[in-house]
This record gives C-alpha cells, structure tokens and sequence, in this order.
C-alpha cells in the first residue's frame, strides 16, 4: 500500500536503543499498516480516511512506545506491540462513529490497558484480518525464497484444492514432488508466521503450532 | 516390507521438510514417497495439521482476492465524495452543477479538498473550485480559519498570485472560486523535463517572489510554499502561487489533533518544523527549497522518512547548489544559501529583497554569459585560505606558461610539478607568521585577480593554446577537489 504514513522509525530508534526491538517495529509497521487500512475499509471508510486513519493509529501506537520499559513481566517488546495494537484497533472497531483519536494521553491509555473481550465480532474479525496480513506477507516472502514451480504446486494443491494427480500432471512434476513441495512450503510459512502469530491472543495456534 | 519399515521414519520425512534437497537422503526419501501413499499422508502431517492446511489455503486463497481488487480500491474515487455536494448538472455530458457554476470535471485532490474545473454561468469564464474536503468541512475550528484565510487571501491581487474570485461558507460545504489556470505545476514541469536551467529558475524564481511580497504586503503568509502550489501558465508561461493561507486551515484540522503533518514536509521551515512561531520569513525558506529543487530537480532536505526529512530542515546543513549542480551560478547558489538560513532573522528581510537579488543576478548572467572557468574560481573563492598555498604555487606554473608559450608537446612538464605541490605548500602554511600571513593576504588578491585575468584572456585565445590552458586548469582543478573532498566536507 502506498499511503503517506509518516514514518516515526528514526525517533523509534533513539527510544529503542536495542537493535532487536527497531527490527520488531519495522516488522510490526509492515504488518500492520496494511491491515489497519483494509480494517477501517471494511468499517466503511473512505479510501483517504481509510489512510489517515492509519497515519493516527500508527501515531498514537508510536507515542505509546514511550511508555515502553523492558520487564520481564511484560515479555518482549513485539509481543506487547502488537498487544497493544490490537487493543486499539478493537476498540476502533467497536465505537459506532469514527472519532479522532485525539492526543490526551488518558485515552490513548485506556485504550491500551483495556483488554478486549476475545470473543467478540470485533475480535474476531481483527484476528482474521489479522491472519490474512500475515500470511500475505509471509507467502510473498516465501514465494521468492522457492522455485516457482514448488510455488504452483503448493498454490493450486492447497489453496486452489486442485488434486495432487492433476496439478502433476499440468505443471510435469512426479506426484511425490508435489507431495514434497506442497509441504515443504507449508512448512516454511508456518514457521515464519510463528513469530507473529505467537503474540497473538486469538485461535490461531493450529495455524502455526502442532505436530513438530 | 523390511525396507519399506526403514524408509517410512519420521526422520527421513523430516529430511524431505526442511532438508537440503541435494543430500542422499533426501534423493532417497523423494523416490520413496513417490510410491509409499502412507508416507505421502504422513508427510502433509508433518508439515502441519489438517486444520491448518484448511485455514492457510482459505486465507491466502481470500489474500488473492484481495490483491486483485487492490488496484482499484487505491484509486480515489471522487464521484462517493461529491456525492450530495453538487446539484445535477445542465447538460448530460457535465459533473453537476455547485451554485451559478457549472462543473466540468475533477482536476485534482490536495489535502484539502477537491479540485473541480467549472464554468461561471454569470460572468462566462472558467474557473476553479476548490471544495473544502468532508472531515475539514466538519471541523468548526477547520470552517472557520477557511473563511477568514481566504478571504484575507482574496484581497491579493497581483499578476503573479492566483486570484480568489469568490468564497462559499455558508452552505454545508465551503468552497473557494478561483481563476483558472491553464498549464501545469512547478512539481509537474520538473519531474517531466528535469532540473530548469539557471536562467529559468531566475525567472521564475523572480515572480515568485513578486507575488510573495504582494501578499506579504496584505499581511496575508503562503505557509505552504511548494512546486505543487506554483502553476505556470501555458504559452506565456507565467509563473502564479496559489493556495495563500489554506495550509492552516488543515492544520487546524488534522494537525493540531494528531501531530501529523500533512503533505510534502520537504519545503517546511525549520521554525514551522519546530512548531515556532512564524512569520513572512517562513516563505522565504519555502522559497529557497523551491528554488533548489527548481535548479537540481529534489529538495534540499531529503531522508527516507518524513520525519529524517524534518530533522534535515532544522538541524541540518545543505549541500550548496552549486555542489550538486556546478552550472548554476554562485550568486544564483548563495542567494539560495540565504533563503535557507535556518535563522529566520538571517535570511532576506523580505520577498521584495529577494526579488532585487534575483533580477540582478539574471541581469549578470544575460550580461556575460556562463563563466568559462566558473568552477575553479568558485573554488577558489569558497576556500581562500586553504586553497591560497596550492594557488600560490599554481601561480608559478602560471607565470611559467605565460613566459613560454606552450606548444602541444610540453603539457606534462607543465603538468607534473603541480601535482607534487600540496604537502610541500601545507608545510609553508603552518610555518606562516603574522607577517607572513599579511603579505599573503595581498599574494590571495593578486591570484584572485590573475585567475580572473585568466579567465578573460582564455576566451580569447586561440585553440592550441586554450588546449594547454584546459588541461592546466583541469589538473589544478582536480587537486583543489582532492583537497576539498579530503579536509573540507562542510564547506
């Protein structure tokens, strides 16, 4: 997506002063700014609205980055980032109207300790979009890693649910090599998504963990 | 059967998981399961339950949905916002009609609102509208400032300012009549041909600045002074600003609740940068990044991010215009300089001050042309000091050539003793007294004098010689480059 987002990274990293924690915010704005625009394109906002609420949401998580301290309790910075986040966005989703979120620093706080019911509509849908951006991002990332031939097979297999014998058959490949690909590729996205799914509240842990 | 058992081991499944795929085993493995369905199922297993076989295929199976649909969600899609703005139009072939105006069609969208190409049914000339943008028209602070900016702004009348012809802010949504403009912008005209050469910046740069100063005089500050903000009129190809004072009024809106700058940050003012007070000094420095970016195609300031962008404008140095493009004249680079003090009360006092400086200097260069050796002079006016041991000594080797006229097949003898010149002259110059330092001040205006005598005579001469000289003054320029790059970075 190409919106105007004012990126606060530089000032992160005079905040952040651990290298490890600037990487986990670039991997976070990555993630999340697309999935904010689509989230307030699904609540029905204008495409330009859609962009500048995105501009406030990564502001107002960018300020609150201030309050960040390194505790044990409170885990690593990307899990609380995205914790936090997803705490916003929910609460976003939940008002009625769309109002600013404004810079009084109470609010902003609030809406970063509430905890949100897990199992409400909003939740919900957070958390699928929130799947969808990173799968998205994962498989965009593993499909330059792969040949594009494995690529096909996993896609028409699993995501087409083309059977095994057909996608063979059209893309040359012995049935066992789709077997392999298409699970060699499973594999691998499964293991990059961990990372992001991991600081996740929602259901997805069948996604990413299980059976390894 | 036996060897079946050993081939149907996890561990080798594992090897066709995640693997190298030139290894044994994984040959081994792969014509294994080419047979064995047992292991074709274990290994989908392996790989990840069933359920999120399921689930992956479905999200990314809605990702591609999605991706495809992009394209045209991204695209603005301006009949939803003029939706309710705009009565239906006259005639079939026209967007609607707003008032006594009809509307043509959408020239553009800024942060402020959208750009409507319309015709004044009363006074039968084109115009165009600008309407106020929804979120702004909602804001009571954002109407307000509208209101009373723009028509501040309607009372500068001047060739060089895009004329207010009318403001609506009575109705549910304000808008701004103003004359249309035939041609492009400054941002459009650079990013097509590239960087304007000096004498078109001059001129442009010129009116500009006369419509700056007629505005200033109103009491009325542009605060968004940008290439896109400057139209130049098709055919005559006159310069306008446009947009006087409507940068606050998103300011009011977006700005001051979510800190967030609206727009390009590149053309900004260290004191607007820093949230400080302003004045018409803030236009000057706008102006000054217009004219850089005029002369070298980008601004001055520049990082990956808006914020890098922000830091640059208030904390740090230019690379002066003349570094970046050596055909821009000095007078043209150091006027810019000033412009971009990050000081306002060290700047032009006013735009009509920068207006004078400019004429003048466009005035010289029609005068006398390009400067034939504009580049080693300017070196050498920019670093007198350091570079005075170096040209003292290239003195020498001047006074030489002109003693004996060069023929072609002495170059390198006059080439060579150059070279060896700078450690040797570094050590004079640290040995220098007082005194010494006093006569040198008077050798500097001698050598400033010759270059220039240099540079008159060179034009006359014939080519033979004026080969020597080119490479003469090559290798001398390339060593006071040497000396620059390696001690002087910030000049």
């Amino acid at each position: 997506m190409t919106s105007p987002v004012p990126d606060t990274r530089e000032s992160l990293i005079l905040r952040l002063p651990d290298r490890q924690d600037v990487e986990a915010w670039d991997e976070f704005t990555a993630i999340y700014q697309p999935l904010v625009y689509r989230l307030a394109r699904v609540k029905g906002l204008q495409h330009a609205d859609a962009q500048e609420l995105v501009q406030e949401v990564m502001l107002a998580v960018s300020r609150a980055v201030d309050r960040w301290e390194p505790d044990a309790q409170r885990g690593r910075f990307r899990d609380w980032l995205f914790c936090i986040s997803r705490n916003l966005m929910i609460n976003f989703l939940t008002r009625k109207k769309h109002r600013p979120l404004g810079s009084g620093d109470s609010g902003i706080e609030r809406l970063l300790r509430d905890q949100c019911d897990p199992a409400s509509e909003q939740s919900q849908l957070y958390d699928l979009e929130y799947q969808r951006e990173v799968f998205r991002q994962v498989a965009a990332q593993v499909r330059t890693e792969v040949n594009e031939k494995a690529w096909q097979a996993f896609w028409r297999s699993s995501v087409e649910n083309q059977a095994i014998e057909a996608v063979a058959g059209q893309l040359g490949m012995s049935v066992g090599a789709v077997y392999i690909a298409r699970s060699r590729i499973l594999a691998r996205l499964r293991r990059s998504a961990a990372k992001y799914l991991a600081a996740d509240h929602s259901e997805s842990d069948g996604l990413v963990r299980g059976n390894r | 059967m036996n060897d079946k058992v050993v081939h149907c081991e996890d561990s080798r499944l594992e090897v066709l998981l995640s693997g190298g795929e030139a290894s044994d085993l994984f040959l081994q493995s792969s014509e294994h399961i080419q047979s064995c369905e047992r292991c074709q199922k274990r290994l989908t297993e392996l790989a990840g339950p069933e359920k999120s076989w399921r689930q992956i295929g479905k999200l990314l199976n809605s990702v591609s949905e999605y991706e495809t649909t992009k394209e045209t969600e991204s695209m603005p899609d301006y009949r939803a916002d003029l939706e309710g703005i705009l009565d239906a139009p006259s005639h079939p072939e026209l967007l609607g009609r707003l008032g006594r105006y009809e509307i043509e069609r959408v020239i553009g969208s800024g942060g402020m609102g959208i750009v409507l190409r319309g015709f004044d049914s009363d006074l039968n000339r084109p115009v165009a509208i600008k309407i106020l943008a929804r979120h702004l028209a909602h804001s009571g602070a954002a109407r307000q400032r509208f209101a009373r900016e723009s028509r501040a702004a309607a009372a500068v009348v001047h060739e060089h300012v895009v004329a207010i012809h009318n403001v609506e802010t009575g109705g549910p949504t304000p808008f701004l009549v103003m004359q249309y403009v035939a041609g492009e912008s400054l941002q459009a005209r650079v990013d097509q041909s590239g960087p304007l050469d000096a004498k078109e910046v001059l001129r442009i740069g010129i009116q500009a600045a006369a419509g700056l100063h007629a505005a200033h005089e109103q009491g009325v500050i542009h605060r968004d002074i940008k290439p896109a903000n400057i139209l130049l009129e098709h055919g005559v190809d006159r310069a306008l600003v446009t947009d006087f004072g409507l940068a606050r009024t998103v300011d009011d809106a977006t700005l001051t609740q979510t800190g967030i700058i609206a727009g390009t940050p590149h053309y900004m003012s260290p004191e607007q940068a820093n949230g400080g007070a302003t004045d018409e000094r803030t236009d000057l420095f706008s102006l000054g990044a217009v004219l850089y970016f005029m002369a070298t195609g980008r601004p001055p300031f520049r990082a990956e991010h808006a914020l890098g962008v922000l830091n640059r404008i208030c904390n740090g140095p230019h690379k002066p215009l003349w570094r970046v493009n050596p055909d821009v004249p000095d007078e043209l680079s150091e006027i810019v300089d000033r412009l971009l003090e990050k000081k306002p009360k060290r700047r032009f006092a006013g735009a009509a001050d920068v207006q004078n400086a400019l004429t003048q200097c466009l005035a010289r260069l029609q005068q006398r042309g390009p400067r034939r050796y504009g580049r080693l002079i300017r070196l050498w006016r920019r670093h007198r000091k350091v570079v005075a041991t170096i040209a003292l000594a290239v003195a020498a080797v001047v006074g030489l050539v002109l003693l004996f006229p060069a023929t072609d097949g002495d170059q390198s003898s006059g080439t060579a003793p150059a070279i060896e010149l700078p450690e040797f002259s570094v050590e004079i110059w640290q040995q220098a007294s007082e005194d010494e330092e006093r006569q040198w001040q008077q050798s500097l205006q001698e050598v400033d004098q010759m270059l220039t005598r240099l540079e008159a005579e060179s034009a006359r001469s014939d080519t033979g010689t004026s080969q020597h000289w080119d490479a003469q003054v090559e290798s001398i320029e390339k060593q006071l480059n040497q000396l620059q790059d390696d001690d002087f970075l910030q000049p």
